[in-house]
């Protein structure tokens, strides 16, 4: 399986405090890497740094290599808003748009003209909501403001929104720390679904959660990439005892 | 244990009373002085009139014998007339003028209307003719370039200041001194407009363009405060979701984070000039306490406003300027309320 994205030597620094040290991770295309590991690890610092959105933190600073399809996207040359159009996001705590469900999921397809006509736009929101397994149940209240939806239905929304601007990488951070068991299903269902178009990188602190829905994972500890392999392998054999520790529950 | 919550509990009860106190004083000051204003200040929208009366209207011409309809015509009274009217003060009447004053009364030759010259005349040297008329003029004037000059800058400011500055002890220390500049006493902002504007660029002395300019330079400080709050209080969490959809930041900004600060910006802007709108001292220092009797045509013309003429008139000894006095703090009461109400129904709009 081809690397969609490739971390080399990743450095990370907030001010004077180092938060990543030296993590080198490979992320195939068409898969979903759960990133684990303890609160304040470094998994969610990691995820930010794969669309750059730490760039809008003030005194960060990085060195290593990040390569999505082989090319760095700390390059100077590199145009960060067109990144983010590649890697799509999905927040912890759901964030729709305080306006109506439609626009939500039209938003990002708007603003960069990814349609002809009115016409268009209504079946790439409809293709998307589809998509995040919401269709059915907004299709009559496209236009009513998207903050009335429940909590889970907001968290697919906001996936549907993410993937209307045809994304190849999805990050999802803690997606369903903010859900309730059932919710949680739904959106793990979606993204297993999603995985046979998008790249899927996952930041969790559930571990049965990393356990269902991806096929590598990646452990961490205070900025460290302890070990990482095939999802399976790691939970039944974990090569390091701080991930074995992790794993059986003994701390984290 | 018991006992620590009794006392706990009698704590409660006297902060309590305490703060429905304050609540009462309060409101007990606020009405003293509201109806004391009222009181004091609803006669002025009242004038008294004598009929005046043609000895022979046979003499007169066509126009002028229709124009005293039943042969009379009502005039308005001076204003020790005024005053005996309406509140029996005999001031500087003689008693034969005060016989006259009661049998005109008696004949029903005198009478009071409503003063519509308190709102369409401008200030006069004599309380029955004066009115506010000029004054809420250069008012509208002053508060039109206050509004003008401070509302983009203002915005401006605080936009680049909470959105794209870089944290720097450069922007630190303009953030600093925005801050207090929003508490400094506002008639050191009259000494600077008459030092920038009228000394420096030689602007005409009391003109709306140099009192509004003065008003601006004082609500820049607080529509920057008012308006960064206002941004800062929009969900970080909105950003970056808009960023992770490949916005730009400008687009950010336009899109996400103005529309949802905007009734907090309204607000702040729409207080601010209603503060503008009832300044005096710095209005003082720059020269508009001239008496000026026409309203200004321009924003160069020699212009007075509400406040200003409020103060002029209550300087006045004359009764008929008393009551004058009341009657414009109500006018200039209500218009501040107003803007407040635009305030809130803004505030309510933007929020649903």
């Amino acid at each position: 399986m081809p690397l969609k994205i490739d971390v080399k030597d990743l450095n990370l620094f907030y001010g004077d405090k180092q938060a990543l040290f030296n993590v080198s991770l490979g992320f195939p295309e068409f898969q979903t890497t759960a990133l684990m590991g303890p609160s304040g690890c470094g998994k969610s610092s990691l995820l930010r740094c794969l669309n750059r959105l730490n760039d809008i933190i003030p005194n960060v600073h990085i060195q290593g290599k990040v390569l999505l399809d082989k090319e760095d996207i700390y390059a100077p040359s590199l145009d960060v808003v067109e990144l983010r159009t590649h890697v799509g996001m999905v927040f912890q705590k759901p964030n729709p748009f305080p306006h109506s469900i439609y626009e939500n999921v039209a938003y990002g397809p708007r603003i960069h003209t990814l349609f002809k006509d009115k016409t268009e736009l209504d079946e790439i929101v409809e293709k998307n909501l589809a998509r995040a397994g919401l269709w059915d149940e907004v299709k009559d209240r496209l236009h009513q403001p998207a903050t009335r939806l429940s909590g889970g239905q907001q968290q697919r929304l906001c996936i549907a929104r993410a993937i209307a601007v045809n994304p190849e990488v999805i990050l999802m951070d803690e997606p369903c720390s903010a859900l309730d068991p059932i919710a949680t299903a739904r959106v793990e269902e979606l993204i297993d679904e999603l995985r046979e178009r998008f790249t899927i990188v996952i930041v969790t602190h559930n571990l049965q959660q990393a356990a269902r829905v991806s096929q590598q994972t990646a452990f961490f500890h205070s900025g460290h990439l302890v070990e990482a392999g095939e999802t399976g392998a790691l939970f039944t054999m974990p090569q390091d005892e701080r991930t074995q520790g992790y794993i059986t529950g003994r701390y984290g | 244990m018991t006992s620590s919550l009794k006392t706990r509990r009698r704590k409660e009860k006297w902060f309590r009373r305490m703060g429905f106190l304050s609540l009462c004083l309060a409101l007990l000051f606020l009405g003293g002085i509201l109806g004391k204003i009222v009181y004091t200040g609803y006669p002025a929208f009242f004038r008294t009139e004598v009929a005046a009366q043609a000895e022979r209207p046979d003499l007169l011409n066509v126009h002028a014998r229709y124009f005293l309809k039943e042969n009379k015509k009502w005039i308005t009274a001076s204003d020790d007339v005024d005053m005996y009217y309406k509140h029996e003060v005999v001031g500087n009447l003689t008693p034969h003028q005060i016989q006259a004053i009661d049998s005109l009364k008696n004949q029903g030759q005198i009478r009071l209307v409503f003063n519509t010259g308190f709102f369409t005349h401008s200030d006069s040297r004599e309380p029955e003719l004066a009115g506010i008329w000029g004054g809420l003029i250069g008012s509208l004037l002053t508060l039109f370039v206050t509004f003008c000059t401070a509302f983009p800058i203002g915005i401006g400011t605080a936009l680049y200041l909470e959105e794209f500055a870089p944290k720097n002890r450069f922007t630190n220390w303009v953030e600093a001194n925005i801050n207090n500049l929003a508490a400094v006493p506002s008639i050191l902002f009259g000494l600077l407009g008459l030092v920038f504007f009228i000394h420096f660029l030689g602007l005409p002395r009391p003109s709306a363009l140099v009192g509004g300019l003065t008003l601006g330079l004082m609500s820049l400080p607080v529509i920057v405060v008012a308006t960064r709050a206002a941004l800062s209080s929009v969900p970080p969490t909105l950003k970056e979701a808009a960023l992770g959809l490949g916005a730009t930041p400008l687009q950010v900004l336009f899109h996400h984070v103005v529309p949802m600060a905007m009734p907090g910006i309204m607000t702040g802007v729409i207080l601010s000039l209603a503060r503008a709108l009832g300044e005096t001292a710095p209005l003082l220092m720059i020269g508009m306490v001239a008496f000026i009797a026409t309203p200004p045509s321009t924003f160069l013309d020699p212009t007075t406003v509400l406040p200003v003429q409020i103060f002029n008139w209550s300087r006045s000894s004359e009764m008929g300027f008393v009551e004058n006095t009341s009657g414009a703090i109500l006018v200039l009461l209500i218009v501040l309320a107003i803007l407040n109400g635009i305030a809130i129904f803004i505030r309510k709009k933007f929020e649903s």
